[in-house]
């Protein structure tokens, strides 16, 4: 802790700047540099991953006789927005896209915070029953989902908030996956001595989770905060039934697209791609921003 | 400014068979510098943790300028604490982990500014102020960790081994530092340290602990020229003083087949009808006297410094020159003289210099 690296004196902190200790143990001592097998793997892994997406443009832009033929055509064309028009008419996929971000922004900043919450509190506080309670919170993750959709839509039928945005966003607004993921970043990332120093400078238990619990797990934060708005923002299951295509979410909003007597897949593919843009632009621009949070968290004093 | 008074306090942490620190009596007076030393593990952190609040007192009590505080919580006892790795917060410049205490304790903007740039042209920080901890050297770490403390100009100050992380050569300029900064600011300070070095020099006072019991509490000085018992006899001092056992003879301890001499009502109260007693002599107070006179030491080792030698060497038989007995005896000699290893020296001890213990309760004995 106390030794200072050769060119960590710096203030700025580079995006892509793994934290140090694990990198040098990771290589081994071996130079930094990738050599060219790493690169062709790398560009087959991207290929791989980026292939899908381009087949939804692809089949957006095409009608559905033009995908049966073959070979199945392999460029874009201006189709698309022929498409992009034919789903936006089927289903009103304006307002299900403003409504998946409130849900999943919701969702999301309320899993952040409940779960960073309750996992400092498992991770650093003493109280009674901290065990019993972190294995009642762990074991909810064993319960599948399926299982608590009927009492669950029974309660929410009884508020009268069916149809309602609330309805999907409260029954997810905290994760035990989160708890115990942020409780896990805590134990390791959050020395006892930063609390009890918190503690002799005269911060109350909240001000200490302000002031420096949460700095200190803001790179764990960011990575929930990534993972719990994917996941809200692709929940299919508990929207469909808890919301109807008059007021739904992306999700629910697609699976009333080119439903007829056959499916039009075109139009399904261009719909899908405009409730999947949203979601792209935000993480393509917000990427770095992202990455550079987590890391410049990451390096411990 | 205040005075610290540990009544008969006792931590016993859950789930263990005796206390981590047991029935601690320790009175530190206004502005005294105490340092609390032992070996690892005899409860030097726990004391300082209960005297911070950190720690539960299971029994006893514990006194701040005669304020019982034995059951506040950390931020009502008005002290400041400088970790032993700091634990500065990591997002926090420099200036704002020194300011943190103040603002939450609702000191103006202004008057936070004055106390930080005072406390930082004290402490040599002035040019590190923007900065975070992670781009600071762990000597400058270190001295943002006492900033910390005194900005908020508190009654104690505790310090949990504050320059182990540091290198030897930093550790005793900074020592230095310290104690020279305590006695500017005269706050009464508690010192954890299991450096025995670092005790004699810093302390006003220092308390040896072990297995949770205070041995003895005392001047540097008085440490070392009346320690209270074997042990203390032992930790104090390096190299060590010597310590030997011996069965009582008339006039004296016998020590191979020599015979060491020790008044005798001493020998008489020390002894305890036991026939046998400790005594011990540090390595400067001997003198080599000729063959034949004193006690014979086959020498082993030798230890040159420069300014001294160190001869460490065993009891020896004073025909055969043979070692009887295994104890080690550590000798300080002119370096310029010092005999070679393998050769016996006959050594005696001056008299004024000769501590002497009960066997079976480690007490000193005068
Ligand atoms: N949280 C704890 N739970 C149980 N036992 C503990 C706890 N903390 C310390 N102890 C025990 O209490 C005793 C005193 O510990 P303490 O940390 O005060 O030692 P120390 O004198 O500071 O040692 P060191 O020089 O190694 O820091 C030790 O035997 C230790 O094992
Ligand atoms: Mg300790």
């Amino acid at each position: 802790m106390t030794t200072t690296l050769p060119g960590t004196g710096t203030t700025e902190v580079r995006p892509v700047d793994v934290p140090r200790g694990r990198a040098r143990r990771g290589r081994g001592g071996r130079s930094g540099k990738a050599g060219p097998v790493t690169y062709t793997l790398l560009t087959l892994a991207a290929l791989v991953s980026v292939f899908p997406l381009y087949w939804t443009v692809v089949a957006g832009s095409h009608t559905n006789a033009e995908l049966a033929e073959t070979p199945p055509p392999f460029l874009p064309s201006a189709g698309l927005f022929d498409n992009f028009a034919a789903a936006l008419e089927q289903a009103p996929i304006g307002k299900a896209i403003l409504n998946s971000v409130l849900v999943s922004g919701a969702i999301t900043v309320g899993t952040v915070l409940f779960c960073t919450l309750a996992g400092f509190a498992f991770a650093k506080l003493q109280f009674r029953g901290r065990g019993v309670l972190l294995a009642l919170v762990i074991g909810t993750m064993m319960v599948p989902t399926q299982l608590s959709v009927i009492p669950l839509f029974m309660m929410i039928a009884e508020l009268q908030w069916v149809n309602q945005l609330q309805a999907v966003i409260l029954p997810t607004l905290v994760s035990a996956f989160g708890v115990f993921f942020m409780r896990q970043y805590l134990i390791s990332a959050l020395p006892n001595e930063l609390l009890e120093a918190g503690r002799m400078d005269g911060a109350s238990t909240f001000r200490i989770f302000w002031s420096i619990v949460v700095p200190v797990a803001r790179p764990a934060m960011a990575v929930l905060a990534m993972l719990t708005f994917l996941t809200a923002w692709n929940e299919f299951f508990w929207p469909l039934i808890a919301l109807t295509t008059a007021n739904p979410t992306v999700q629910v909003a697609l699976a009333g697209l080119g439903s007829g007597y056959v499916p039009q897949q075109a139009v399904i593919m261009a719909g899908t791609l405009l409730g999947t843009l949203p979601v792209l632009i935000v993480f393509t621009i917000l990427g770095k921003q992202i990455v550079g949070g987590i890391m410049q968290g990451a390096v411990k004093g | 400014m205040a005075t610290v008074t540990f009544d008969q306090a006792t931590r016993s942490y859950p789930k263990t068979d005796r206390p981590a620190v047991d029935a601690l009596d320790l009175q530190i007076d206004d502005g005294e510098f105490l340092v609390l030393v032992g070996p690892s593990g005899c409860g030097k952190s726990t004391s300082l943790r209960m005297l911070a609040g950190l720690e539960e007192v299971d029994s006893g009590a514990i006194r701040i300028g005669g304020r019982d505080v034995t059951d506040s919580p950390p931020k009502d006892r008005d002290i400041a604490m400088v970790f032993q790795s700091y634990a500065l917060y990591p997002h926090m410049t420099v200036e704002q982990n020194m300011g943190f205490a103040l603002r939450l304790a609702g000191v103006a903007k202004s008057e936070i500014a004055r106390r930080v740039a005072e406390a930082a042209a004290i402490l040599d920080l002035q040019d590190y102020l923007d900065r975070r901890p992670r781009a600071l050297s762990g000597g400058q770490r270190q001295r943002v960790a006492m900033g910390r403390a005194i900005v908020r100009s508190p009654q104690v100050f505790l310090m949990d081994e504050p320059l182990s992380n540091l290198d030897a050569k930093l550790r005793v300029q900074t020592r230095t530092q310290i104690a020279a900064l305590q006695r500017r600011l005269g706050t009464t300070t508690v010192y954890v340290t299991h450096d025995q070095v670092e005790a004699m020099t810093m302390g006003d006072r220092v308390a040896v602990l072990k297995d949770g019991l205070l041995m003895q509490c005392d001047t540097p000085a008085a440490l070392y020229e009346r320690p209270a018992n074997v042990f203390v006899a032992g930790f104090i001092g390096s190299p060590a003083m010597n310590v030997l056992t011996g069965e009582v003879v008339d006039g004296g301890v016998r020590l191979g087949t020599a015979v060491l001499p020790v008044p005798r009502d001493r020998l008489a109260r020390a002894s305890g009808g036991t026939g046998r007693v400790t005594v011990g002599f540090r390595p400067e107070c001997l003198e080599l006297v000729p063959p034949g006179e004193g006690v014979p030491v086959v020498v082993g080792v030798v230890e040159q410094l420069g300014s001294d030698a160190y001869l460490y060497g065993t009891v020896g038989d004073e025909r055969s020159g043979a070692p009887l007995q295994t104890s080690d005896v550590v000798v300080r000699t002119e370096p310029r003289h010092a005999p070679e290893p393998g050769q016996t020296v006959w050594l005696r001890v001056r008299e004024d210099a000769l501590h002497v213990f009960d066997p079976v309760s480690q007490v000193r004995v005068d």
